[in-house]
């Protein structure tokens, strides 16, 4: 029994690191940068959900939208503010510079993080549960309502993700901005809009991801550091810019997490991902489902 | 010539005397490290903030040390390690401070020794409960506060009283965490019998304690104690409660870092607390002296709170260098203080705080009579004040008064 419990918690630690992960999947494929505040988007949307249900008294399930609205709209401002002159024109793509989204990134990371400090302050808040059932007991494992109602709406909101990268007009400009922005250019479609879509989809998946969990991780102000780092690992280990790969590899870790964490050492825990992430560098740099190589 | 030589005498004499005056009215200043944005406890940070400023004031408003007020500079050490470091550098080298106080972290606190004791300054230790930190046998560090022995001892009673025979605890993997865990081990092994005990560390930065939890709920044991500091104590909490490991019948929570009192205890956790046992080193049924009364109202009157027991440290921290300073003759010398700190028996705001001078292990330089308590949380939303005193300080534990869950 023991068994089955772990794995329906790895499938669902899974779930949401991958509602995390995708966003960083989407930035890098799209903007070949890493997104280093990635974690500061999911405290984002963590506090908008709490605050605005503790503080305004409006009920969790319009708190959630309000978070994802938040997230949306940060990725956009961050976009337009902060990352539009690494692409502002294709010309300059070539020359664009690592350093610059690593020192911006960076940067944003601890503003927010000092920000929110300050203004909203250092204690930890517990989110409101979408569902008041401590315990539903199904056979012999037993999970939280919210802990259910929140994976069951981060499946959702994969598919949707995965839906509309797949099949939407957007979503199909997207994908050719991934696979060649010059040639997507080229093509009469508008990288920087593009960008700009992906960067707040981004956002406010982090957001969203941070709201789901407020009531299982209370956060504080550097709660985002920590699920940002698992982001980093699984979009190694998915393959750079890959959603799909993004996808599965989160589950994997977070089963793999589960059960070694009882059958290997729950201290090191943390660092099987860090320990599969060395083998796949090691042997498959490309990760699941990246390419070897790009080539124009 | 002569007049004019007496006339630049007189001067010399003037700016002297100007300078002396000066010099007397100088403020003394005392370095305060306290961790004031995350990952280290801010909740910690802020009643230490509280306590040492309440001390200051009282001690200023009754004319300050001699003439001479006290001047506090606060430093963030974030909890941690580098940065507490830094932190003593900065006071010691930069502000001149007479002496350090506020540290409530064990982490942070070792690596902030380090630097008085170079420096050869007074450290007053007012919350590492570490006692790795008596250990290392500096003079300069002196603890007016708990160390993780006398929680050992207090928790192996506990669990002694409360007839259990399988003991769980869940420890943060800090100095501080780890080392009571392994304590507590010593002491159950030594002062006990029959109680199988083993500890797990959790990461304070991991959220997901559940791969610890789940094995729990084919055998639990009987009494989990947790020896975490927020938010990863709520958390953990918590998820014993959703998976229905603890409070239970058969499985009682014993907090062994003293959360309650936390301002932001209730936010966290819920009916997750219902019943648990708070190892307490302030409960406001304890009998104070004259002195602890008059923080706790000065600090309810500033903050509108109910006293913490970092609250009355943190000032006893502050009160003891200012008793050091008057006892050597208002010198502000390390060597003066220093002395005058090992020879001190002061009534301070808890009791009379005396430090041992035993030179080996845990407690030198401790004051080793702090008085605790255990009292248990009863109900959602509970006061500290209404929460159930089930030992009085230097009695036993009171089985009678605790409420089981059913």
């Amino acid at each position: 029994m023991l068994t089955l419990d772990l794995l329906i918690n790895g499938l669902v630690i899974g779930v949401f690191y991958a509602l995390m992960a995708i966003g960083l999947s989407l930035i890098f494929g799209i903007l070949k940068v890493v997104n280093f505040a990635h974690g500061e988007f999911y405290m984002v949307g963590a506090y908008a959900y709490t605050l605005s249900a503790l503080s305004l008294g409006i009920s969790p399930w319009l708190s959630l939208p309000f978070a994802l609205l938040v997230g949306l709209l940060l990725g956009l401002v961050v976009e337009r503010l902060l990352m539009r002159p690494l692409y502002s024109g294709y010309t300059s793509w070539g020359v664009m510079r690592d350093e610059y989204a690593v020192i911006v990134t960076f940067a944003l990371s601890i503003f927010l993080i000092n920000i929110v400090d300050k203004v909203v302050g250092p204690y930890a808040y517990k989110g409101p549960a979408l569902i008041n059932i401590s315990r539903i007991t199904i056979g012999p494992v037993a999970i939280s309502g919210h802990r259910l109602v929140a994976a069951l709406l981060a499946v959702a909101i994969i598919v949707v993700v995965a839906l509309i990268i797949r099949y939407t007009f957007w979503g199909r400009q997207i994908q050719a901005v991934s696979q060649n922005r010059l040639g997507a250019s080229l093509a009469g479609i508008d990288t920087a809009k593009a960008s700009a879509i992906v960067f707040s989809l981004a956002g406010g998946l982090a957001a969203v991801s941070g709201a789901l969990l407020a009531n299982i991780f209370n956060p504080t102000p550097d709660v985002g550091v920590f699920p940002a780092i698992k982001s980093y690992v699984i979009v190694v280990l998915g393959g750079m810019g890959s959603v799909p790969g993004s996808i599965i590899a989160s589950i994997i870790l977070g089963v793999l997490e589960s059960f070694g964490g009882v059958y290997i050492s729950y201290q090191y825990r943390d660092t099987f991902g860090l320990f599969i992430l060395v083998l796949f560098l090691l042997f498959r740099p490309q990760g699941l489902f990246g390419e070897k190589a790009r080539e124009v | 010539m002569p007049t004019r030589r007496v006339s630049l005498l007189a001067i010399a004499a003037g700016m002297f005397a100007l300078t002396s005056t000066a010099f007397a009215a100088d403020p003394i200043k005392v370095g305060v490290t306290i961790a004031q944005s995350p990952p280290g406890s801010v909740s910690q940070g802020t009643q230490v903030k509280d306590g040492a400023e309440v001390a200051a004031k009282i001690i200023n408003d009754a004319g300050g040390v001699n003439g001479r007020k006290i001047q506090l500079i606060f430093e963030d050490t974030q909890g941690v390690p580098e940065k507490a470091r830094a932190a003593v550098e900065k006071l010691i080298t930069r502000d001149q401070v007479v002496a350090i106080i506020g540290e409530h972290q064990s982490s942070a606190a070792l690596a902030g020794i380090e630097v008085a004791h170079r420096y050869h300054v007074p450290y007053i230790n007012t919350n590492g409960w570490s006692d790795v930190i008596r250990e290392k046998g500096y003079a300069e560090v002196f603890n007016p506060g708990v160390f993780n022995s006398r929680v050992a001892i207090a928790v192996a009673d506990t669990m002694k009283s409360l007839g259990a025979k399988n003991v769980l605890a869940f420890c943060e993997n800090t100095d501080y965490g780890v080392g009571l865990a392994k304590l507590i081990g010593s002491q159950i092994a030594e002062r006990t019998q029959g109680i199988s005990y083993k500890y797990e560390t959790l990461d304070r930065a991991s959220k997901d304690y559940l791969p610890a939890i789940l094995p729990l709920k084919a055998n639990p044991p009987d009494v989990i104690v947790e020896i975490l500091l927020p938010p990863g104590a709520y958390i953990l909490l918590n998820q014993l409660n959703e998976q229905g490991v603890a409070p239970t019948a058969k499985t009682m929570i014993y907090d062994a870092s003293g959360i309650a009192d936390y301002p932001d205890f209730w936010q966290n956790v819920g009916d997750s607390a219902v019943n648990m046992l708070v190892f307490g080193l302030y409960h406001p049924k304890m009998a104070l002296p004259e002195l602890g009364k008059k923080v706790a109202a000065d600090y309810t009157a500033k903050t509108k709170a109910d006293p913490n027991r970092l609250l009355f440290q943190a000032a006893d921290s502050l009160f003891l260098v200012a008793e050091a300073i008057k006892a050597a003759n208002n010198s502000t010398k390390p060597d003066d203080m220093i002395k005058a700190l090992e020879a001190i028996k002061w009534s301070g705001t808890r009791g009379e705080i005396t430090f041992s001078k035993e030179k080996s292990g845990f407690k030198y330089h401790q004051w080793l009579d702090v008085p605790y308590v255990t009292f248990q949380v009863t109900k959602v939303k509970q006061p500290v004040a209404d929460m159930n005193l089930v030992q009085d300080p230097g009695k036993p534990l009171d089985l009678s008064r605790i409420v089981k869950t059913k």
